[in-house]
């Protein structure tokens, strides 16, 4: 297959996605955000062409779609590594060490918060509280939840994310 | 109705009301920032803020409704302070940089922290920045003196209806952007531009260069571009025009209109919006390529030659060609760009003084035979519809082109009509209206027929027949339900067709729009007939989309073969059997007279139309034409033809604002004044009479008073040369203003009698304007026998005109602006289709039609049909027009295209659309 047959494939299945979506939800305004979220898992981040095809899939113009995208910081509004790393840094993570994984993660990979490695295999956000304060330090890797992190800890789990 | 009191004051208004329009209709004004008058409230600037006995905040004005016994008071102390304390939270961010804003001395925020304060700013903080944005040839962004009013974004999201911006970002940090980030990309209507309350989004067009209080003067004259009519505003310094607004009511200088509960409503049908043509294309007008002095053809070249010389050379020509072949050979072609006034008076001068009936115009390729085929069936002034009304309607059709694009104002009116859930039907490609309809209907071109007479038949079978019009009736009854067969070939479901006469069955008021593509066909009056049928069964109010702002004019002033001014048929006399077609030779029977006031007598026998008078000038029996404001060259189809015929009039004299293809080759070349450098009128699609006025004092002395280049040339308007070739050629009258002009129009024409300048001020003078509208043609008209509809072969692709938004003719390649959004011709091409061919967005093709080829670049488009090839007609050296033929209906009289099957083969050189060669610099 060559790329662009893999794209428009792709796309494809994203259509297909939000057709669905649009059965589920009462309107085509609160597709939007789940439609980004797909979007944003194809390309990686929420680039214009991937806004751009919410806008295709719904019928909703591009430029409110943009306006929903930026309002909400969860979104990826920047391309980002293969693997994103959400490190909690809030009370009860600052209290048990976590600046020391943030230290760790520039020695070992060079990576900074808000960063990405030189490889793109991974990026770094440091996040407010993830909610699970009762075995600080913790963070998530794309959406797998880790917890009680050591410097150790965080380089075996790491590994598994190429 | 719901009295409360506002300031010790009764007042007593619709209960829909809110207290700021209860306080603005008794002339108490409240301060605001985020209100606009006809745009939905927002609430967020808190600026309006006011008391309400017995509500313990003070409320948004702008916002809450008035209730029976409420007692406001929209001054004190609390109020005042609450009001500064509001700026000052604007004032955190917003820039203290008026002595750079264009907006300064008519910004909204300037004047209320003028009357409130705060004065002094109590933040430390380092302001929000944002960097200037110039990536938009047009709209220039300062978006760190945004105050996130939405005024922009609820324009161009409501009565705009383009959907280009959203606020972005989140908090105060939230900006206001187009999708791209950088470029706007959108409908360039600009008004947002009127909206924004301070100098976020600015025109660039005159960026720096002048301020609100240099303004002069300001002109309320009508849009030259098509034939809406808006109204707008010309702000003038030293003869040139800085800047076209919408009609901004008084003090349109000093204080933003609109908002601030202004009690004085935006005027002129549209409403205070424009387009893009009518807000940023008068640049055409200072182009330096404008002719500035008559010119001669003398050894072959053009010289400039005075005035004098030049019109004794015209007149003396005419006679000439008079004397040696009869008043016969003479022909004049009139313009849709043109005055009533200027149209008049070449009519006056062909008919009246040189004595021939030869005289039409382009709109004798759609627009007239149209109009003229739809009031045989309904009666005079059928298409004298009101522009704002369509709103009011509950749904509309629409066929044979996108009104976004060819009439733009009253495209907003069908997307406003949407809003208030009215149902909109197209058939064909809905461009503007993608988001406005539920379900498309896109026959293929050529197989509207089919489509439109299902409809028609299943419409009939649903609605019934109410007698009022036999004729039709009987017409429609015979239209035969089109087979399931040709359905499927036009590639429109039964479905769709079957929901399509449901929706047009349940509407009660209901509204048809017809565009000129539908005519453009062979076949054309049957579609016009279907169209007709389905406005016959709906009851719908008509409207004929007009491309140029006078089309109507032309018509009313005569300038057609079988007309006289005021639409009295030349021939009424013959075909009213008073006269004896024996006697039917010139002057010897009872003549036309023209009241009182014309000296002469014009010939009984109708003249010679449009094409008739191309052919006969390819035989040779057209020995002299008048061309005025208009360009046969470019903008009529079969180049090669018109040429060869142009080559054989002896005398060609044009009558221009610029050297065009046809000027090129004219013996005479007069120079024109441009629609914005003249008085007169003009008569709109809807036929309203509107005042179109000089920006240019015309008070002896001042016209040649000039800071800028364009205020200094001679602009003479063409009625006043015409006047005078007419009276070196022997007419009597003289006529020193356009008003005398128009006083001989209304005194000659039953239909314009008693109209006066002043009562046409208004913008009121609507059809029939108060007079008896000539009557006795109703009833007589032809229905071509159904039949197969015309060859529409498979798997062949059809040249078509693109109608753009951006561009009005040839004449807006002059308008560096325009140029500037929109600087190439393209072929539009269906995007699969262009898939299958192996072509992108930008690759370049060669289209070929039998007479000629085009090399250009190639966008895809997902909505247009697979079998067309579409190509505007409105770049230098790019006419595909001119590389396709035309025959004429022969039920209706009007041009169908032919010979436009193109072959599109893939190109290695440049394009022709990026060949720049300038035109004018061509020597012949
Ligand atoms: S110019 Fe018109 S279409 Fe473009 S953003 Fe402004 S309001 Fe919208
Ligand atoms: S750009 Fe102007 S109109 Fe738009 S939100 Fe900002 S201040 Fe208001
Ligand atoms: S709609 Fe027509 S008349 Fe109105 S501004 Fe646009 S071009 Fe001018
Ligand atoms: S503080 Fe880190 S998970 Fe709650
Ligand atoms: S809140 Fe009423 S004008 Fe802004």
């Amino acid at each position: 297959m060559t790329r662009e047959e893999m794209e428009s494939k792709d796309n494809e299945t994203l259509k297909d996605k939000i057709t669905g979506m649009k059965r589920t939800y009462p309107s085509i305004q609160s597709v939007l955000m789940p439609a980004l979220y797909a979007v944003e898992q194809s390309y990686g981040w929420l680039s214009q062409d991937a806004i751009q095809e919410v806008s295709n899939h719904t019928g909703v113009p591009a430029a409110e779609i943009k306006g929903v995208a930026t309002f909400y910081s969860m979104y990826r509004h920047e391309p980002m590594g293969r693997h994103l790393v959400q490190l909690c840094t809030n009370v009860s993570c600052l209290i048990a060490g976590v600046e020391d994984l943030v230290k760790f993660l520039d020695k070992k990979y060079g990576l900074l918060p808000g960063g990405t490695t030189k490889d793109g295999r991974l990026s770094l956000c440091l996040m407010e509280c993830i909610g699970a304060c009762g075995n600080p330090p913790a963070m998530l890797v794309d959406g797998d939840a880790y917890d009680n992190l050591t410097c150790e800890a965080i380089e075996q789990i790491l590994e598994k994310y190429e | 109705m719901i009295t409360l009191t506002i300031n010790d004051r009764e007042v007593s208004v619709y209960g829909t009301a809110t207290i700021l329009e209860a306080a603005a209709s008794v002339g108490i004004k409240i301060p605001t920032l985020c209100y606009f008058k006809g745009l939905d409230s927002f609430g967020g600037c808190r600026m309006c803020l006011v008391e309400i006995e017995r509500v313990p905040r003070l409320q948004t004005a702008c916002t809450v409704r008035v209730t029976e016994g409420m007692v406001v008071r929209t001054e004190s102390e609390a109020i005042t302070a609450a009001r500064r304390a509001m700026l000052e939270f604007l004032l955190i961010n917003h820039p203290l940089d008026c002595p750079v804003c264009d907006k300064a001395g008519e910004c909204d925020l300037q004047d209320l922290v003028a009357i409130y304060g705060a004065h002094e700013g109590r933040f430390l903080e380092g302001k929000r920045t944002h960097p200037e944005n110039f990536n938009d040839p047009f709209i220039v962004r300062n978006m760190d003196r945004c105050i996130l009013c939405t005024r922009c974004t609820r324009m161009c999201d409501g009565p705009q209806g383009a959907y280009a911006i959203a606020v972005t970002g989140r908090g105060s940090h939230s900006f206001i952007e187009p999708f791209s980030g950088g470029r706007y990309n959108c409908e360039y209507c600009g008004n947002c531009l009127t909206v924004c309350p301070v100098g976020a989004i600015m025109s660039r067009l005159h960026r720096h260069s002048y301020r609100p209080w240099y303004v002069e003067r300001e002109v309320e004259t009508v849009c030259g571009f098509c034939g809406v009519g808006c109204t707008m505003v010309l702000q003038m310094r030293g003869g040139s025009i800085i800047r076209t607004m919408p009609y901004v009511g008084e003090g349109a200088v000093t204080g933003s209109y609109g908002s601030a509960g202004s009690a004085a409503p935006a005027q002129g049908l549209n409403k205070g919006l424009l387009c893009v043509r009518g807000r940023f294309g008068y640049d055409y007008l200072e182009n330096n390529e404008r002719l500035e002095t008559p010119l001669i053809r003398k050894k072959g070249i053009l010289e400039p030659v005075t005035w004098d010389e030049a019109l004794s050379y015209v007149a003396s020509g005419l006679k000439d060609v008079k004397a040696v072949h009869g008043a016969k050979s003479i022909g004049a072609i009139a313009s849709g760009r043109c005055t009533n006034e200027d149209n008049y008076m070449l009519q006056k001068l062909m008919r009246f003084v040189i004595g021939t009936n030869n005289i039409d115009s382009s709109a004798r390729f759609y627009y007239s035979p149209a109009q003229s085929y739809l009031e045989r069936i309904f009666g005079h002034g059928v298409t004298a519809n009101l522009i704002p009304g369509i709103a009011n309607a509950d749904g509309v059709l629409v066929a044979g082109g996108d009104p976004t694009a060819i009439n733009p104002i009253l495209g907003l009116q069908v997307r406003a009509l949407w809003r208030k859930r009215g149902k909109i039907i197209v058939v064909g490609t809905p461009s503007g209206l993608r988001r406005f309809v539920n379900y498309e209907i896109k026959p293929h071109p050529y197989l509207e027929e089919a489509v439109l007479g299902a409809i028609v038949t299943r419409l009939a079978a649903k609605k019934g027949f109410r007698g009022e019009n036999d004729n039709i009736e009987k017409y429609i009854k015979a239209t035969a339900m089109p087979g399931e067969q040709l359905l499927k070939k036009a590639n429109v479901s039964k479905e769709i067709v079957d929901q399509a006469a449901e929706d047009l069955a349940m509407m009660k008021s209901a509204v048809v729009i017809i565009g000129p593509e539908l005519m453009e066909r062979p076949g054309a009056s049957k579609n016009l007939f279907l169209v007709s049928a389905i406005a016959y069964l709906t009851d719908a109010r008509i409207f004929l989309l007009s491309e140029r702002p006078n089309y109507q004019g032309v018509i009313d002033m005569g300038c057609a073969p079988d007309i006289l001014p005021g639409g009295r048929p030349i021939e009424a006399d013959v075909l009213q059997h008073k006269i004896k077609d024996a006697d039917v030779a010139d002057h010897k029977i009872p003549e036309h007279k023209i009241k009182d006031t014309a000296w002469t007598k014009a010939p009984v026998r109708k003249g010679l139309n449009l094409f008739a008078m191309i052919e006969a000038a390819l035989e040779g029996n057209l020995k002299a034409l008048y061309v005025m404001g208009e360009n046969p060259v470019f903008n009529f189809p079969d180049r090669r033809k018109i040429e060869n015929a142009l080559s054989k009039v002896d005398f060609l004299i044009v009558h221009d604002i610029f050297m065009t293809e046809t000027a090129r080759r004219a013996d005479v070349v007069l120079p024109a004044a441009a629609w914005t450098e003249k008085d007169g009128t003009f008569t709109n699609l809807e036929r309203r009479l509107q005042r179109v006025r000089s920006g240019i004092p015309t008070m002896p002395g001042r016209g040649s008073v000039s800071y800028h280049r364009g205020g200094g040339a001679d602009k003479r308007p063409e009625w006043k040369t015409l006047a005078g070739i007419g009276r070196l050629m022997g007419m009597k009258e003289n006529y020193l203003t356009s008003s005398d002009v128009w006083e001989e129009v209304s005194r000659v024409s039953t239909l314009h009698a008693g109209l006066s300048y002043d009562r046409i001020a208004g913008g009121n003078t609507i059809w029939p304007y108060g007079s008896e509208p000539f009557r006795g043609v109703e009833g007589e008209f032809e229905v071509e026998a159904p039949g197969m509809p015309p060859a529409m072969d498979d798997g062949k692709i059809y040249l078509l005109q693109e109608r753009q938004l951006y561009h009005s003719g040839s004449i807006t390649r002059k308008s560096k602006a325009l140029m500037s959004i929109s600087c190439e011709a393209h072929v539009l091409l269906n995007a699969g289709f262009a898939e299958r061919c192996g072509l992108k967005d930008g690759d370049k093709v060669i289209v070929t039609t039998e007479t000629g080829s085009l090399t250009l670049p190639v966008k895809t488009d997902r909505e247009i049909p697979e079998n067309v090839a579409y190509v505007p007609n409105n770049f230098d050296n790019v006419s595909p027009l001119g590389i396709i033929g035309y025959t004429v209906d022969g039920y209706l009289g009007s041009i169908s295209l032919s010979g436009n099957v193109v072959t599109i083969t893939k190109a290695d050189g440049p394009s022709d659309a990026a060949a720049g060669e300038g035109y004018g610099d061509k020597k012949e």
